[in-house]
């Protein structure tokens, strides 16, 4: 068979050459006409990164408003580099729920890859991430960075947000959303003059009004407003707060209980769990974590963040215990004005009485894998988020910024019906987190099984399941090397 | 009298359909329904629809990215899966190598470990060569999950395929492409639109190898419905009902068109006529 | 005349066959030891080494150490197996029963109108992807908000019943679901199987007289058996696996009562990311499935070489 050659077939290498000259003309052209907006923004700042486009990937958490936030305010950013330093940035997002989001950051960072340049990372993880070198330390980043050596507004958000391990100097993250336990109240009933005839009738005091009163309100005090407005037949119950298993929602609003009644969950010096978590104190707290069943709508032992919303907002519940981050999710159009936010009522009585509740919130961490462009742009982008105009536009489009300069404002308390709570809470002492060693998951994991055998009645005894969780993470900690001492012998014979 | 008696009859069946019906009407009620409507107490049957959920659905960022991932990791991963089914069952069938049996058992025993001990070691080795978040790596995996029940159902059906007719096409004078795809092929179409179907399906519907193995890239719907499920700090009912809906409606129509095929291929090759 | 021309072509048959055979069984040997072998081996091998992949240290050879942890684990692995048989046998069990029931009820219906409608519609819940089933029958359960519970309040007029809280009636309440879901297959597989059936062995039953529960026996049985034990086979193997389901229904709880042994492998390698322990794991669930599909098909087999 014989082979033809195609008639064009010569002319082909003729082409290229001929639109290689358009092309060069074309880009000649464009610089001579670009020439002096160029120099216009070299004349802006000088900077590395001048005049190239560049993408990022930010990873962020499913439904969660604050996280959305930071996606959202992202085209400002875009437009802030654009006009300072010359570059464009782009764009795109992804996210995972609370629950799966630690499993998609890890099996991509576990890569190594730059999938995912800037993270919006729950404060627990800091450790899990930190350890393998997944993520940017950012000591010397903030040492060369002045707009992020700010004034944080108290210790407890250095300790949370951005130390690993605790105690020490080092830093792997930045806050991005500051998180607390607040009180969400339904005002209108409280202001009903019915309801407050009838509780004065009944308990012969007056209800609560303002956040003062609710300041110094005390659990038992509390306990009665509750029952005061458990009304099934009316489908209206008192009060709502996190029981479930998923993720930590149980460990969350249990841990308001057994910090605030004095207990402890172990002792970061020496990784010791048992014999500080597994007190009869702390088991006495469980079972009034449980007993607070009775003031809840039924289906509350599988109550998360988000089915808390959804009885509030609908109108189920007098009270929830929820975070300040999801207060724009819980004051709906609605319910505009119709809500106060207080701090939950202390435990104890008389000046004894304290509360120390659980800390949310969530940092930014950056992809320790990002290359000198991608870094260069997430440490851009730190800069500006640190920003006070950008904090305060953060503030307005209901989130919670950090920083001390941000929170004195004399305005601040007025952006957000929760801000003034939300401070409160955020001073020394107010607010914990729980471990952020690499094994919290594990740990974690446990203990939401424990708690929620405890308060769906499969198991009966708390300090039994207390002894079991702190036997299984004592284990951990000692086979991870934190914990110097290994379970006692007691632990052989715990279970659920 | 048997007029009434089958009237009752049919009755009872329409009756039973309805009731395993009723959850995914129930979803696709929901959908047109606005989030407070969905959480009326008591539920709501009637109330005034809304479109806005639709809306909402195709206005979310990578949507149609997510939907033209499903489709394309789906129709990839079971159109090759069913092709080298198709001649390794062919071989089993006509020539019987050794080992046949236990081939087909190990084959099978991929099916038999949970979602994650089996994306374990995939992980890791897809982590080690950087095949994590590529089109072409996660749809050659769905396609290998694909392939025993292919097998399976493909040998079945060749096995009642005579050997005759490989040997008039031989004989014919053609070559065994010609006999392969175009005698015996058509023969097992049931077999093959069977197999076609229900690993379609299974890809479709698949979330958790799509999670851990791919990325932003090759994200499909069920990972958009696990990862939307929450939104800004509810449970985003109209997505998920919106959703649930849409993406129900490809499968549906299948099973619907194909009902025929279904009913034959699972048959594994003893009827090859009408079921 | 077809005996010799074809004898030269046969020859070269032969000669060709080793190729023949190779060529069709090459992409599948391909697929197979690159998506299965490798990582079974992968997985072999990572069992005996402490890897957990948050430690940021490389692996660390630890011997059968996973092995003897999981065996005397108090945590409840055996636990979880037993709760794991039980989900499938009774899952399994009920969905054949009602099925073949279905299957029976629907196989008489040729002329019913909109058969095929009808058909689809119990076909559907198979197709529903599990984690929207997952997620709505959360809701349907809901003592709150859920369809079912405002059912029972408005037909029987009980309390308000926590399905998935309930330690008692949680794992039944979400069996019900699996139930749902696949029940409808089993219905297939029964349609299938008695279309399996000639039509003409049956018509002389018909015409012999036969009662019908003989003609089960000798007839439909005899010959549809086949395809309903392929039917039990895949769904027990199915069944083994469920995962997608459970995690948004109670992610394992209350207390432990839902958890099962995709569960924990799904905690303990992507959220722990303990490699080496849940490969451990991994494996041995392997040697069940193994051995369950082992007796199962081997059963299978004797009843078809009897049949000849």
């Amino acid at each position: 068979m014989t082979v033809f050659k195609s008639p064009g077939s010569g002319s082909k290498f003729v082409l290229p050459r001929r639109s290689l000259l358009k092309g060069g003309a074309a880009l000649g052209m464009s610089t001579a006409l670009g020439a002096p907006f160029i120099n216009r923004l070299f004349a802006a700042e000088e900077h590395p990164l001048a005049g190239q486009s560049i993408e990022m990937n930010i990873l962020g958490i499913a439904g969660w408003v604050p996280s959305s936030l930071g996606v959202k305010m992202s085209p400002l950013f875009a437009d802030y580099v654009k006009e300072k330093y010359g570059y464009t940035v782009s764009f795109a997002f992804a996210e995972a729920p609370f629950s799966d989001l630690f499993q998609k950051a890890a099996t991509s960072l576990a890569t190594k890859s730059q999938e995912y340049n800037i993270i919006i990372s729950d404060s627990q993880w800091l450790g899990a991430l930190a350890k393998p070198g997944w993520i940017l330390k950012l000591n010397d980043v903030i040492a060369k960075n002045p707009a992020l050596q700010l004034d944080w507004y108290s210790q407890t958000v250095v300790d949370t947000y951005m130390t690993y391990p605790d105690g020490t100097k080092d830093i792997w993250g930045l806050p991005q959303e500051g998180d607390v336990e607040a009180l969400y109240v339904r005002k209108d009933w409280l202001d009903d003059p019915k309801e407050k005839e009838a509780f004065q009738a009944k308990y012969g005091k007056p209800l609560p009004q303002t956040f003062e009163d609710f300041d110094a309100l005390t659990m038992d005090e509390f306990e009665k407003i509750a029952e005061f407005f458990t009304r099934p037949d009316e489908q209206r119950w008192g009060f709502a707060q996190q029981y479930s298993r998923v993720y930590d929602f149980a460990t969350c609003a249990f841990n308001n209980y057994l910090w605030s009644r004095g207990g402890e969950i172990w002792d970061p010096a020496t990784g010791q769990i048992e014999g500080i978590l597994n007190t009869q104190q702390n088991a006495d707290s469980l079972q009034a974590f449980k007993d607070w069943l009775k003031y809840c709508p039924p289906g509350a032992t599988n109550f998360g963040i988000a089915e808390g919303i959804d009885v509030f907002t609908q109108g189920k519940v007098f009270s929830t215990i929820q975070w300040a981050a999801v207060g724009s999710a819980m004051i709906t159009d609605e319910l505009k004005g119709k809500v106060l936010v207080v701090p939950p009522p202390k435990h104890g009585t008389g000046d004894a009485a304290k509360r120390i509740c659980s800390m949310g919130g969530q940092p930014w961490v950056i992809n320790a894998f990002n290359d000198e462009k991608k870094m260069r742009v997430a440490i851009d982008f730190m800069n500006w988020w640190y920003q006070p105009d950008t904090a305060v536009e953060f503030a307005k489009r209901g989130g919670n910024p950090c920083d001390k300069a941000t929170l004195s404002r004399d305005d601040f308390n007025s952006i957000n019906p929760w801000n003034q709570t939300y401070k409160f809470m955020l001073e020394e002492g107010r607010s914990r987190d729980f471990w952020h060693d690499p094994k919290y998951s594990e740990m974690l994991a446990i203990q939401q099984e424990g708690y929620s055998s405890f308060v769906t009645g499969q198991s009966s005894d708390p300090k039994a399941v207390l002894d079991y969780i702190a036997c299984a993470q004592q284990q951990i900690l000692n086979d991870e090397g934190v914990a110097k001492t290994a379970p006692s012998d007691a632990c052989a014979a715990t279970s659920l | 009298m048997a007029r009434l008696r089958a009237g009752l009859y049919y009755a009872g069946l329409w009756a039973t359909s309805l009731v395993f019906f009723a959850p995914i009407a129930w979803i696709v009620l929901a959908s047109f329904k606005t989030r407070s409507d969905i959480l009326a107490i008591p539920p709501k049957l009637i109330f005034t629809p809304t479109l806005q959920n639709y809306v909402d659905l195709f206005q979310r960022q990578s949507l149609f990215l997510q939907i033209g991932n499903s489709i394309l990791l789906s129709l990839g991963a079971v159109i090759i899966a069913v092709f080298v089914s198709f001649l390794a069952a062919f071989c089993f069938s006509r020539f019987k190598p050794k080992g046949t049996d236990f081939l087909m058992f190990l084959l099978l025993s991929i099916r038999m470990l949970p979602g994650p001990a089996v994306i374990l070691p995939v992980f890791l080795m897809y982590a080690a060569f950087g095949w994590k978040d590529s089109h072409l790596w996660l749809m050659l995996f769905y396609a290998m999950f694909s392939i025993p029940f292919s097998v399976w159902i493909l040998k079945g059906f060749l096995d009642g395929v005579s050997t005759r007719f490989d040997e008039t096409g031989i004989v014919n004078g053609g070559s065994w492409f010609h006999v392969i795809f175009k005698v015996v092929l058509p023969q097992v179409r049931p077999g093959l639109i069977a197999a076609f179907i229900f690993n379609l399906i299974f890809v479709w519907n698949e979330f958790l190898f799509n999670f851990i193995i791919g990325g932003v890239t090759t994200q499909n719907i069920p990972y958009a419905l696990a990862v939307g499920t929450y939104a800004d700090g509810g449970v985003n009912w109209t997505f998920i009902s919106a959703m649930t809906s849409v993406y129900i409606i490809l499968p549906i129509t299948f099973i619907y068109l194909f009902q025929k095929y279904l009913l034959v291929g699972m048959t594994f090759g003893t009827v090859r006529g009408e079921v | 005349m077809s005996a010799i021309t074809s004898r030269p072509r046969l020859a070269r048959l032969f000669d060709d066959r080793r190729m023949m055979v190779l060529t069709l069984l090459a992409p599948v040997m391909l697929f197979f030891i690159v998506f299965n072998t490798i990582p079974t081996l992968w997985l072999l091998g990572l069992s005996f080494y402490n890897f957990s992949l948050t430690s940021g240290m490389p692996p660390e050879f630890i011997g059968v150490r996973n092995f003897v942890q999981i065996f005397h684990s108090r945590n409840g692995i055996w636990l979880d197996l037993s709760r794991t048989f039980t989900f499938v046998v009774c899952g399994v069990g009920i969905q054949t029963v009602l099925g073949a029931a279905l299957g029976f009820l629907f196989w008489g219906s040729r002329d019913m109108p909109g058969r095929r409608i009808a058909l689809t519609m119990l076909f559907a819940p198979m197709v529903l992807t599990p984690v929207a089933t997952g997620t709505f029958f959360r809701f349907i359960y809901d003592p709150t908000f859920g369809v079912l519970n405002a059912m029972s309040h408005g037909l029987f007029g009980t309390g308000p019943i926590d399905f998935l809280g309930n330690p008692s009636l949680a794992f039944w309440a979400v069996l019900a679901v699996d139930c749902w879901m696949w029940t409808p297959f089993m219905t297939l597989m029964t349609l299938a199987a008695l279309g399996s059936v000639p039509k003409a062995e049956l018509e002389a039953a018909e015409i012999d007289r036969v009662p019908f529960v003989r003609r089960l026996s000798l007839v439909i049985w005899h010959h549809g058996k086949f395809i309903l034990m392929l039917g039990i086979l895949l769904r027990t193997i199915d069944s083994f696996k469920t995962l997608d389901l459970i995690i948004p229904m109670t992610k394992g709880g209350p207390g432990q009562q839902t958890r099962l042994v995709a569960m924990e492998v799904n905690k303990q390698a992507f959220e722990s990311f303990n490699m080496g322990w849940s490969s451990a794991y991994s494996v041995l669930l392997l040697l069940i499935s193994i051995a369950m599909t082992s007796v199962f098909i081997y059963v299978l087999n004797l009843r078809r070489r009897r049949e000849g």
